[in-house]
């Protein structure tokens, strides 16, 4: 097979069927790049409208098996028809757990009564989804949360708190990580569960950020009472359907179409009258190349995923440079907004989606993995280097010191 | 949509790695460099593989291939640091398929193939080193043009038999020509360069025939120049992604073996991320390497994407090198040890034909004014 980047005439028929499809269903994009969500409620049921349109239309899970609801084509496919949707007024947020973690996951590690009850409703937008693993003490070492589950008879009784939930305020299902062997090593005494969010014993509370949204939420579960049929990949055995979907969610943060592009910002410094200035173009030109760096790196990323078996260091390199291109992008739109960048909310006018960008920034940075963690992956799986010595991979979970 | 070579591109890719692996060993390369600085015995294995009419047209005995095919072994030479002429004979004789006459394509080509000549480019000039404004002047005479200037640093000129030299007309059109290096009227100077390379300036007051005027009699100099240029950038583009490589490759071998503080430096994460941060950048590189030449293989407009690839190669590949040979110490220091050749290289690609702003700057004004 040839070298092509970019659409085969297959592929370009495809993209030709998604957009005329969208332009019948959706608005083009706003000019101020729009679709920014300060009202959390309105966004969500716009996204449940939408994925409910995609359903019935047959967009919904495009490389899901079609057993599962899906469509049963390929990845490749998926992605032409995100980057198309990208550039209409669509709401899709919501969704972003339950069909770029959770259904990747189920469909990898699921029993088949489980896929069977979850995954179509995932795609029809019935079930909102969200993720309940980081704790206040178990971020980038994720392997240490505490969160405890205790067999009872036909179910486990949970007990713990959750944190850096995001949408979990809207979520009819979580997936959930818990600490059911305190005596074996720490990877080795976790079980992934799903749980209904409406369960007893679950309080969601949000968290207000700096853009003034809450995205974020944290979780208490107290004395929450979960079947075992629920468990996902047997019991004590949660780490590696765990990786599963945070392989998934660095794919999709690194791969994500974003609220933004170049092209919009090139237009920001122009309605400024900076296009012409040397150096505002020098550091537009910087963020084009970086943008142009990743659609590669997306275009890499997808014949791995057709030709072969996921690739080793590739979505972590790709993840760590689209944190660092969002951020830099975010620095040189606030140059260019002048005096509006340092207004939040809507008197900023078409600076406040800039704005928005670069506070919610974090979100990308540390989401799916830190910056500085998806670094030393890197170094480890790119380079060869060693892992650092670990002083707590053999020893009980129980025994290690608590932060 | 399919991002990985072909097979055919891989079995270059592989025989290219075999070669230069083979041939350009350090033992090697510390040889040629107390010579005369040109890996003759490597250039006949290459010859005798093909890969010098990689990209040549079948009439003239060439594999007829393309610029992807070109990356790929460029990139082997980089790795290696392997000191032969390929970058500028490559370019200038596909310059020479493309624009030239018969008569300088059948008295020129089938020689290149066979490693008989050798052609130095001279596209680099004298002040802001912008090459679309040559330093040398054209002027039309009876049957041909008369250069007159010089151009700085041209590496194999002392060993080239022709040099593609570009010059500009007083009306600001520009010319391309092919010089027989042994033409009176051309003075070739040896001057140091920081990679080690041979390297001449060299000064031309000289008539080149019709028959050797590459582009520019028909009013498609400029045009000509411009292909040149942008093969030109991809191939270095190529040689850094191979340059980069072979630096990361050094500098992670030397961080997870070195100890110090009882441990290997690598386990210090200040040296860890930074040594991560250089792969992330030679990926970067790579990607945009490949689109850029791929694209120019197929014809399209390619414009954006080689500069896209040069901001990396210029910006990223000196970032690179400067990297690997700091987190060496003292050890880097002592040339007797090999990855300073990596960083000499580097930034010699990086300041070969203009700087990151010098790119940024270009691109900037292409997708500002859209």
């Amino acid at each position: 097979m040839s070298m092509h980047i970019g659409d085969s005439p297959e592929e370009a028929a495809f993209r030709a069927e998604v957009r005329a499809w969208l332009s019948q269903h959706a608005a083009p994009r706003s000019d101020d790049g729009g679709n920014w969500h300060d009202d959390l409620h309105a966004h969500s049921i716009a996204c449940k409208k939408w994925q409910r349109v995609l359903f019935n239309n047959g967009w919904a899970g495009i490389s899901w098996p079609k057993q599962f609801g899906g469509r049963g084509g390929s990845h490749l496919q998926e992605s032409i028809f995100n980057e198309e949707q990208a550039k209409f007024e669509t709401h899709t947020g919501l969704f972003a757990v339950s069909l770029g973690m959770v259904g990747p996951t189920l469909m990898a590690h699921g029993t088949p009564e489980q896929q069977e009850v979850f995954l179509p409703k995932m795609l029809s937008g019935e079930h909102v989804w969200c993720q309940l693993f980081s704790e206040p003490n178990a971020g980038s070492d994720l392997a240490n949360v505490a969160t405890r589950a205790i067999e009872d008879g036909d179910d486990f009784i949970v007990n713990g708190q959750k944190v850096w939930t995001s949408m979990g305020q809207f979520a009819d299902y979580g997936i959930l990580l818990t600490r059911t062997e305190p005596d074996a090593p720490k990877h080795k005494g976790i079980t992934y569960f799903i749980v209904d969010m409406k369960t007893p014993g679950i309080e969601v509370r949000p968290l207000v950020q700096m853009t003034g949204v809450a995205h974020f939420n944290e979780v208490f579960l107290t004395d929450v009472r979960i079947p075992k049929a629920n468990i996902v990949g047997g019991l004590h055995g949660g780490w590696a359907v765990a990786n599963t979907t945070l392989t998934s969610e660095r794919g999709f943060i690194g791969g994500g179409s974003s609220s933004w592009s170049v092209d919009e910002l090139i237009d920001f410094a122009r309605e400024r009258g900076l296009d012409k200035d040397p150096v505002v173009r020098g550091k537009l030109a910087e963020c084009y190349a970086r943008a142009q760096t990743l659609t590669y790196l997306g275009y890499r990323l997808r014949t791995a995923a057709s030709n072969r078996t996921m690739p080793g260091p590739e979505m972590f390199v790709m993840k760590l440079a689209y944190a660092q291109h969002w951020s830099r992008t975010m620095d040189v739109a606030m140059e260019i907004a002048g005096a509006h960048g340092m207004i939040s909310g809507d008197a900023a006018g078409d600076a406040m989606h800039w704005q928005h960008n670069l506070l919610g920034q974090f979100a990308i940075r540390l989401g799916g993995g830190t910056n500085e963690v998806q670094q030393n992956i890197i170094g480890e799986r790119g380079l060869g280097l060693p892992r650092e010595p670990s002083v707590d991979r053999d020893q009980p979970w129980r025994s290690l010191a608590k932060g | 949509m399919n991002f990985d070579l072909s097979d055919e591109q891989q079995v270059i890719s592989d025989l290219a790695a075999q070669i230069f692996s083979g041939q350009s060993t350090v033992e090697r390369v510390i040889e040629v460099e107390s010579g005369d600085g040109f890996d003759r015995t490597l250039w006949n294995e290459l010859a005798k593989a093909g890969l010098l009419g990689l990209c040549l047209p079948e009439e003239h005995s060439g594999l007829n291939m393309n610029m992807v095919e070109l990356a790929l072994v460029l990139e082997q030479q980089g790795k290696t640091v392997a000191s032969v002429p390929l970058w500028s004979t490559s370019i200038g004789s596909m310059a020479v398929a493309e624009y030239g006459s018969k008569d300088v394509r059948s008295s020129l080509l089938p020689a290149v193939v066979e490693g008989k000549n050798v052609v130095a480019l001279a596209l680099a000039n004298y002040g802001a080193n912008d090459v679309m404004n040559p330093s040398v002047t054209a002027t039309d005479t009876d049957g041909g043009v008369k250069l007159s200037g010089g151009k700085p640093a041209v590496s194999f000129a002392q060993h080239a038999s022709h040099v593609l030299v570009s010059a500009k007309r007083a009306d600001d059109s520009i010319v391309l020509a092919l010089v027989d290096l042994k033409a009176p009227g051309v003075t070739i100077t040896p001057v140091e360069a920081s990679n080690r390379q041979p390297t001449a300036n060299i000064e031309f007051d000289v008539t080149v025939p019709a028959t050797h005027i590459v582009a520019g009699l028909e009013g498609n100099g400029r045009e000509a120049l411009r292909w040149v240029h942008e093969h030109a950038l991809v191939g270095l583009c190529a040689l850094q992604l191979g340059i980069s490589q072979g630096a990361i490759g050094i500098m992670s071998d030397h961080v997870k073996t070195r100890t110090q503080f009882n441990k290997p430096l690598s386990a210090q994460q200040a040296v860890a991320v930074r040594a991560a941060d250089q792969f992330v950048t030679t990926e970067a590189i790579r990607v945009t390497t490949l689109n850029a030449a791929w694209r120019m293989s197929e014809g399209f407009d390619a414009r954006q994407d080689v500069l896209v690839a040069m901001y990396w190669a210029t910006e990223g590949g000196h970032s690179i090198v400067i990297a690997c040979q700091h987190l060496h110490g003292g050890i880097g220091a002592d040339i007797s040890y090999p990855v300073h050749r990596y960083f000499l290289w580097g930034i010699q690609i990086s300041t070969e034909l203009g700087g990151a702003s010098q790119h940024l700057s270009r691109l900037g004004k292409l997708i500002a004014s859209r």
